[in-house]
């Protein structure tokens, strides 16, 4: 009683405050980005600036950005901005993520046409440009002196300077920056009817100019990001190509100097290179376009005051052509210059099935497994597999006869059981039992077991957003028949089944035999030092593995990779002329590859269950073997490992579960290379949902065959061991009769 | 009785455990050699030095900070205290369902496994839009409750298998002589199952921190403001669409990684007692 | 302390029944062993008697209380188990004190309790260890005191001794009567060695298949044995059974086996199941053989000398069969041994059941 007042004031207190904060400011508008460094800090300052107070700014993770989006905008709970690249507009708008833009984009502002180009779908803008990315040319002063007039010049330049240090750097595998060469030929990656365009004498001659810069020792071989920055920074590279993030990069290498210059010719053909541009815009999703204060918001970023601060602070190149860009900044008037002679990335959703073939056929023909001709072929072929057209819409009747059945069938059985007397009385037993579970059962079932359902369901629908139509079972016919192609074609489903189920063994061999003989020997009551070495052996376990799998991948670089370090080693040491291994152009080498880092991720996992085995093994049983007269190994086979085996199984059981859908491994060391092989069951789902057009339905039926595979795998190992156990207990179940009744 | 080692097997031992550190350690050696140069030296080198040694990155990444406050202290206990109440609850939920498989006859005790099996096997490729629909729907989403849900029930069939085999390994007759002792059968289980389990209990609940503290794709997804983001999170920001910031990113690992070292050094006492020797045997 | 009362307990487990109707009466404060060998039900009886299985069918009275539905803690009992069961992760003094503790017993009164017992068993020096550190016979008296602390109604032993090594095992079973007598307390105690049972129990319980086939003091049971199989069970070396016939002859019956057997048999005894050509097992224990002429001959095969006494082995009537004779006796193997037989038992061919009359 005493404590009401109190309470009812605090009530009204709280409703007053609620009603305050509804009516006196509005809803904050939401702007997600996934800017660093100093793009960031402008973005903030603008905001900061143009609304103060009601922006709630989000940086995401460019790796999450995407299926973010896709999951927040349908609920409502997205953003009402947000700033992504122009090419994923396409997709975007299929999904309806995106509105038009309104009056957001200024029509009287002299945006560049390229840019302007750019977000327009149909006749209307979609986003309003900010800022234009491309690729140029870095120059190292200190080692070269002029611009190359043309790229075949650079191959002079490979007499000239040192050994180690090469004429040029980009990343030649890429189809980002091998667009700019492909356009000198004439060519392009994607026509204007969504067809892949990298095809014909055009697209041949661009790969076959790039080969023999390779060949020549002209460009690093397999070079990313990372290594063309570390190559130009550190003066092992005379050119580079690449955009302004490599500035960024340069920043802090002082004794470094360097400028940027325009692309140049190509000599075969005497066009310059042209690469291609990205329109950095700001997008609004359909509840954000429809405020009148986002939009607002919207065309104050891309404002020319705006895009001069940007210009200031970050160094982004502005998407239009009023900006006042800082005197003498020769850097963005190089880039502006080469914006304008840049292409813009179409926007279409095709292009997001563009990648993977291109970036294939083009290491393919760098590594010479294939003329440029046949490896261009083979794109088509798989561009074209993946743009295949949908299956027709299939009648749902099959599936509502098969729910009804399958409804039908279960409610007989829950008849028949409910009349047993037995199953009554053992419902009865059990009953203590589910009050222990229930709350686990709710837990997966809600969480795991629903969101996997829904999930497989997707399997029987075809198509992206806005065009997704119930197939039925033709996601699998199409999987199980390779898509028409030969069964054993690569990339077909019994070929990556093969690869997995060889990846899945090997890996758990080394696990369990690396994981158990550490142990083994960890566990010994005399070893000194225990503790030091079982904090230092479960390392590769706890660094996350997304980074030490990426310093894996770098050991493994021909050119610059630990492991050659120790052959070249081993040659000064021994004057053996070992060759360094390209180890992601032959499979066996490449799976070698993805196994020794998987490997190296997953033993500890299996030491430290064994060491917990381990601890339930009784020392005088060891013992007695010994005095049986059991050799080492005897014990160790006879006695210790049937001992542990029923505490490992579960863990082993999971163990080749989870090697069998281990994608990031297969991701982030071989990528697929070479040529897709190395690729196991999962990474082909994921590549399907993520980047071959989000065909959704058809990952999910990839999912779905996963799991029916392995499930029918562990029903089959199961029954395999429960029948030796049945061999193995019977004789003594004979024997023993009625004495097992009495001791239990 | 002390077993009798010879100084060669001695040596040989140690001998194993170096060369096996050695393979831990490499990878990681090249990861903090990154951390403290951001480069990767451009030329094969055998060993992982770094070149230009710099504290940047690490400085970089520990010391952000937004109006005042220490984002990257927050953001690193976000990371804590999600996976602490990842491993709680996970472990939580799954130790009396686990028990009950050990010990009980339960009617669908088989169905039961193989569906906790199934929750395995499935890939997650298409499963991430019904969770956050699914989040949505018990307004949980943006939250880290919501996050420490998810992990939590993902990580209950592998601690349910764990520790199910762990439970069947505790001989019957302690619960019964607790129980003729005066406890119930949830109190025998309490005071008596559980306590001879720890070692199981350790590793599982280490296992479930380790998926919760390393996962980011879930955390970018479901969490919505930055100051509730986790370490993954944060680190993968550092992964741009045209370039990465490797040092940065590895020096934000290997602050990662210390607090995960951390509770296994401590969670090992757990792992080496041999605590299940209470009966006749051992 | 209570008098245990079991009737008519049945018990299966899925399709065998393990207990076949079982009733056992155990007086207050008396030691009860159930005994018989492995399968025979023991071990489930008295877990049924601790609740840790649960009755089919059935009642188990302690004094007039029905405990047959009741959890074990609500018993009043206490269980020594086979294995001890010593909580890993406590010593001494906390196992000791665990029951006490569940049921809120004052801090103080635990400590005086917990001392009191290790006392009596000398566990002193043990209290602050693991029971990992501690050797199977301090195991075993960690279990002992931890039932004892509880001052129980009821003792229950499933098997105490049969981890322990021969000398200890000796000296334990003498500890457990002392205490028992002691305490006063009443105490069920299962095992399968013949030997204990005898020199524990004040009443034995022979189980077989599910069923008590005797009950009685120990003497009693083993000099009046109500089955072959209880007979064969009790005493070691175990009887000698030889097939034989039951021929009416002048002065009354007897039992006739091959190779010229021939035993007189007391109408008195065996009163009205003598039936001239009935099928019968003669049985003699080795100890109620003496040497002497006019009774009949044992071909002896092998002789073991004991020191005190020897056994010779050796073919009577066609079966194997041991005599028990004095250390001083002159046997050679191969020897046609003249010997008489003091007692002797006659159980039916086919039941098993024995012809002694009722008494």
């Amino acid at each position: 009683m005493k404590r009401s007042p109190r309470f009812v004031a605090a009530i009204v207190a709280l409703v007053a405050a609620m009603l305050c904060a509804t009516s006196a400011i509005a809803a904050p508008m939401r702007l997600w980005h996934a800017y660093r460094g100093e793009e960031q800090r402008a973005l903030e300052t603008l905001v900061k600036q143009y609304a103060p107070g009601e922006v709630e700014l989000l940086a995401l993770p460019y790796d999450a950005f995407g299926s973010k989006l896709a999951a927040a905008i349908p609920l409502g709970d997205g953003p009402d901005l947000f700033i992504d690249a122009h090419e994923r507009l396409g997709d975007y708008r299929a999904r309806r993520l995106v509105a038009p833009v309104g009056d957001a984009l200024d029509e009287a502002a002299p945006f560049s046409a390229p840019a302007l180009q750019a977000v327009q779908l149909d006749g209307q803008a979609f986003a309003v440009p900010l800022s234009q990315k491309c690729v140029a040319l870095y120059v190292n002063t200190d080692l070269v002196r002029d611009d190359p007039r043309e790229l075949e010049d650079l191959v002079a330049l490979r007499a000239t300077l040192p050994k180690d240090v090469f004429p040029l750097a980009y990343e030649a595998q890429g189809a980002y920056a091998h667009a700019a060469i492909l356009a000198a030929f004439g060519g392009q990656l994607l026509d204007a009817s969504d067809q892949l365009a990298f095809v014909g004498p055009a697209a041949e001659r661009s790969v076959e100019l790039v080969r023999g810069l390779l060949d020549q020792r002209v460009v690093p071989e397999d070079a990313d990001g990372s290594l063309v920055t570390n190559l130009f920074r550190s003066g092992k590279a005379a050119f580079a190509i690449s955009g302004p993030w490599l500035a960024a990069d340069l920043g802090s290498a002082k004794e470094l100097h360097y400028r940027v210059a325009l692309l140049p010719r190509i000599r075969a053909t005497g066009q310059l290179m042209r690469p291609l541009l990205t329109v950095e815009s700001v997008m609004m999703s359909p509840k954000g376009a429809a405020r009148a204060e986002v939009r607002a918001l919207a065309r104050k970023l891309a404002s020319a005051e705006a895009a001069s601060l940007r210009a200031r602070v970050a160094r982004t190149l502005p998407a239009r052509g009023d900006v006042e860009l800082p005197s003498g900044d020769r850097f963005l008037g190089t880039f502006a210059a080469q914006a304008a002679l840049a292409i813009p990335m179409p926007s279409s959703r095709a292009m997001r099935a563009t990648w993977e073939p291109v970036n294939r056929a083009l290491r393919k023909v760098l590594r010479r497994d294939a003329t440029a001709e046949v490896a261009l072929a083979e794109a088509k072929r798989r561009f074209d597999d993946v743009r295949r057209p949908l299956p027709p819409p299939a009648s749902p009747a099959p599936l509502a006869v098969l729910i009804g059945l399958g409804a039908l069938v279960g409610a007989f059985q829950l008849v028949r059981s409910a009349r047993d007397a037995d199953y009554g009385a053992a419902l009865r037993r059990s009953l203590p039992a589910y009050r222990y579970v229930l709350h686990a059962v709710i837990a997966i079932g809600v969480l795991v077991m629903l969101p996997l359902t829904i999930g497989a369901g997707t399997s029987l629908f075809a198509g992206g957003a806005g065009d997704t139509r119930y197939v039925g079972i033709a996601n699998f016919v199409s999987i199980l028949t390779a898509r028409g192609g030969s069964l054993l074609s690569s990339g077909s489903f019994y070929l990556v089944l093969a690869v997995t189920c060889v990846w899945t063994v090997v890996n758990l061999f080394f696990h369990v035999t690396i994981g158990v003989a550490l142990a083994l020997v960890l566990s010994r009551p005399i070893m000194r030092l225990r503790a030091m070495y079982r904090v230092l052996l479960i390392i590769p376990w706890a660094v996350p593995s997304y980074v030490t799998a990426l310093a894996w991948k770098g050991m493994f670089h021909r050119q610059f990779g630990a492991v050659t370090g120790v052959i070249l080693g081993l040659n000064d040491l021994l004057g053996t002329h070992l060759e360094p291994i390209a180890w992601f152009s032959s499979f066996t080498t490449a799976f070698t590859a993805n196994v020794a880092t998987n490997v190296w991720l997953g033993f500890p996992f299996m030491m430290v269950v064994t060491l917990g085995a381990l601890t339930g093994v009784p020392e005088e049983v060891l013992e007695a073997a010994e005095v049986d007269g059991a050799t080492r190994w005897q014990r160790l086979r006879l006695v210790t490992l049937p001992m542990i085996r029923p505490t490992l199984m579960p863990s082993i059981t999971l163990g080749a579960i989870w090697t069998f859908n281990m994608f990031n491994v297969v991701f982030l060391v071989s990528g697929g290379d070479p040529d897709g092989t190395t690729d196991i069951l999962v990474s082909e789902a994921y590549r399907w949902a993520f980047t071959r057009e989000a065909q959704y339905g058809y990952a999910a039926a990839y999912s779905v065959l996963i799991f029916l595979l392995l499930s029918g795998a562990t029903r089959l190992s199961e029954w395999r061991r429960s029948a030796r156990e049945a061999r193995e207990r019977a004789p003594v179940d004979a024997a023993a009769g009625a004495a097992t009744a009495g001791v239990p | 009785m002390k077993r009798r080692v010879s100084p060669a097997e001695s040596v040989a031992a140690h001998a194993v455990m170096v060369i096996a550190v050695a393979f831990a350690l490499y990878p990681v050696l090249w990861v903090v050699a990154l951390a403290f140069s951001g480069a990767r030296p451009p030329a094969p080198h055998v060993l992982p030095l770094p070149t230009s040694p710099t504290l940047r990155p690490l400085l970089d990444v520990g010391g952000a900070s937004r109006d005042g406050t220490w984002l990257f202290g927050r953001q690193l206990m976000n990371s804590i205290v999600v996976a602490l109440a990842t491993a709680g609850v996970g472990v939580g939920i799954a130790i009396p369902a686990a028990y009950a498989l050990a010990r009980f006859t339960v009617l669908g005790k088989e169905g039961g496994v193989r569906a906790l099996l199934a929750t395995q096997m499935f890939p997650t490729v298409a499963s991430a839009v019904p969770l956050y629909l699914l989040l949505d729907a018990l307004g949980l989403l943006n939250s880290r409750t919501g996050l420490v849900v998810c992990y939590a029930s993902t990580s209950v069939p592998f601690a349910i298998f764990q520790l199910r085999a762990a439970f069947e390994a505790i001989p019957a007759d302690l619960e019964e002589a607790a129980m003729v002792d005066g406890a119930t059968r949830f109190e025998a289980f309490l005071r008596v199952v559980l306590p001879a389990a720890r070692p199981a209990i350790a590793v599982t609940a280490l296992f479930a921190f380790m998926s919760a503290y390393n996962e980011f794709i879930l955390a970018a997804t479901l969490l919505g403001r930055e100051e509730m983001f986790t370490l993954p999170v944060v680190l993968q920001r550092f992964v741009g669409e045209y370039d990465a910031q490797w040092e940065h990113f590895a020096a934000g690992a290997l602050v990662v990684s210390i607090p995960v070292m951390a509770l296994f050094y401590v969670a090992q006492r757990h792992l080496v007692a041999g605590l299940t020797s209470g009966g006749v045997k051992g | 302390m209570a008098s245990v009362h079991v009737r008519d307990l049945r018990k299966r487990f899925g399709k065998t029944e393990v207990l076949k109707g079982v009733s056992v009466e155990v007086p207050n404060g008396s030691f009860a062993v159930l005994v018989g060998p492995s399968g025979c039900g023991k071990s489930t009886l008295l877990r049924t008697l601790a609740g840790l299985e649960e009755a089919d069918e059935g009642t188990i009275h302690f004094d007039d209380r029905d405990v047959t539905r009741l959890a074990p803690r609500d018993r009043d009992i206490a269980m020594v188990f086979q294995s001890y069961a010593l909580y890993p992760h406590l010593t001494v003094r906390d196992n000791l004190a665990f029951g006490l503790r569940l049921r809120k017993t004052p801090e103080a009164e635990i400590a005086a309790r917990v001392a009191e017992a290790s006392e009596t068993l000398g566990l002193g020096p043990l209290l602050e260890r693991l029971p990992k550190a501690l050797s199977g016979g301090q195991r075993q008296r960690v279990a002992m005191g931890r039932a004892i602390v509880r001052r129980p109604s009821l003792f229950l032993f499933d098997e105490p001794l049969s981890n322990l090594d021969a000398a200890l095992r000796a000296q334990v079973r003498v500890d457990i009567r002392k205490l028992h007598d002691r305490l006063g307390a009443t105490s069920v105690y299962v095992t399968h060695d013949q030997v204990e049972a005898m020199t524990l129990a004040d009443v034995i319980f022979v189980l077989n298949k599910g069923v008590v086939e005797q009950a009685g003091a120990p003497l009693e049971v083993f000099d009046r044995p109500a089955t072959k199989f209880v007979a064969a069970f009790l005493g070691s070396p175990a009887m000698n059974f030889v097939d034989v016939r039951i021929e009416r002859a002048e002065g009354g019956f007897r039992a006739a086996g091959q190779r010229g057997l021939s035993v007189a048999l007391d109408a008195a005894t065996f009163g009205d199941s003598l039936e001239d050509g009935r099928a019968a097992v003669l049985g003699v224990r080795p100890h109620e053989v003496e040497l002497g002429e006019g009774g009949v001959s044992l071909a002896v095969d092998l002789v073991e000398a004991l020191g005190p006494e020897s056994y010779a082995h050796g073919d009577l009537g066609g079966g194997a069969f041991v005599a028990r004779l004095d250390a001083s006796s002159p046997v050679k193997k191969g020897e046609a041994l003249p010997i008489r037989l003091r007692t002797v038992h006659l159980f039916d061919k086919e039941t098993g059941t024995s012809l002694r009359g009722a008494r």
